[in-house]
């Protein structure tokens, strides 16, 4: 086998090496956050049947809770765009490109992540949304 | 490389295939609903907020979407992590399953409830 075809066999399982084992890692981690995040979203936003969530809602406008929802922005974005990846691997899409397509997707999460971090730290600053 | 393709589909392949499938609906779903909940509406998010939103049938549609694809996506997901350490064995592996469909349908029935004045 040629370095060339070890190097790329096996990218669908996410076993390669260097850059795919901390795309696999943080993928992990990242998911395994978003999980029980889930768990909480639904249990905070069906407080809304108790009438318990204008309460829980001012809460999150703290700074320190704004900083955190950005984190967690920050986890979808590298998993939705990690997984991107992933699917274009399965698919056969730019296998042999592998590093330029997973650097051309942490692209995609710093741009997003700056739209969501300008919006975020305008709130922070001025306690008004960008739009308002 | 034979054990590194078998690992690949350790999970099953509908499990594989709907974790593909519901992983391209939360994309698009996810989207909206960060563009619309935290960009469009942040700061002024209370329950009148958010009532108004579901009001329109298209964002019910989409909670609905979010609920149901980001429930398997993190359940599946969840046990993809899980079946590579203790719960390889397959009796375990069946167990997990069978635990992780009821607390999934716990989830929905749990999630679509409290989104039920705005279904009816």
């Amino acid at each position: 086998m040629s370095g060339k075809t070890r190097e790329t066999a096996n990218i669908g399982a996410g076993l390669w090496k260097a850059t795919g084992m901390w795309a696999w890692l943080l993928f992990r981690i990242s998911g395994l956050i978003l999980v029980f995040y889930l768990g909480a979203h639904i249990i905070v936003i069906s407080t809304g049947q108790f009438d318990k969530l204008n309460d829980l809602m001012k809460m999150f406008d703290h700074p320190v809770l704004v900083l955190m929802d950005l984190a967690l922005v920050v986890a979808v974005l590298y998993h939705a765009l990690n997984g991107v990846r992933i699917i274009l691997m399965d698919l056969g899409i730019g296998i042999k490109r592998h590093k330029i397509v997973f650097w051309s997707a942490m692209a995609v999460v710093v741009v997003c992540f700056a739209i969501f971090a300008w919006v975020a730290f305008t709130f922070i600053v001025t306690g008004e949304g960008v739009t308002s | 490389m034979k054990a590194e393709v078998v690992s690949t589909h350790r999970g099953g392949m509908w499990a594989w295939l709907f974790q593909r499938i519901t992983a391209v609906l939360l994309i698009v779903c996810l989207a909206i609903h960060l563009i619309f909940t935290h960009i469009l509406n942040i700061g002024e998010l209370d329950y009148d907020n958010i009532a108004n939103r579901l009001a329109h049938g298209g964002f019910i549609a989409v909670d609905i979407i979010l609920l149901a694809a980001g429930i398997f996506h993190a359940l599946n997901g969840l046990r993809m992590v899980l079946l590579d350490y203790w719960f390889s064995p397959r009796k375990r592996a069946v167990a997990l399953s069978i635990v992780l469909w009821v607390v999934g349908i716990v989830a929905m029935v749990y999630g679509t409830w409290a989104l039920w004045p705005w279904i009816t």
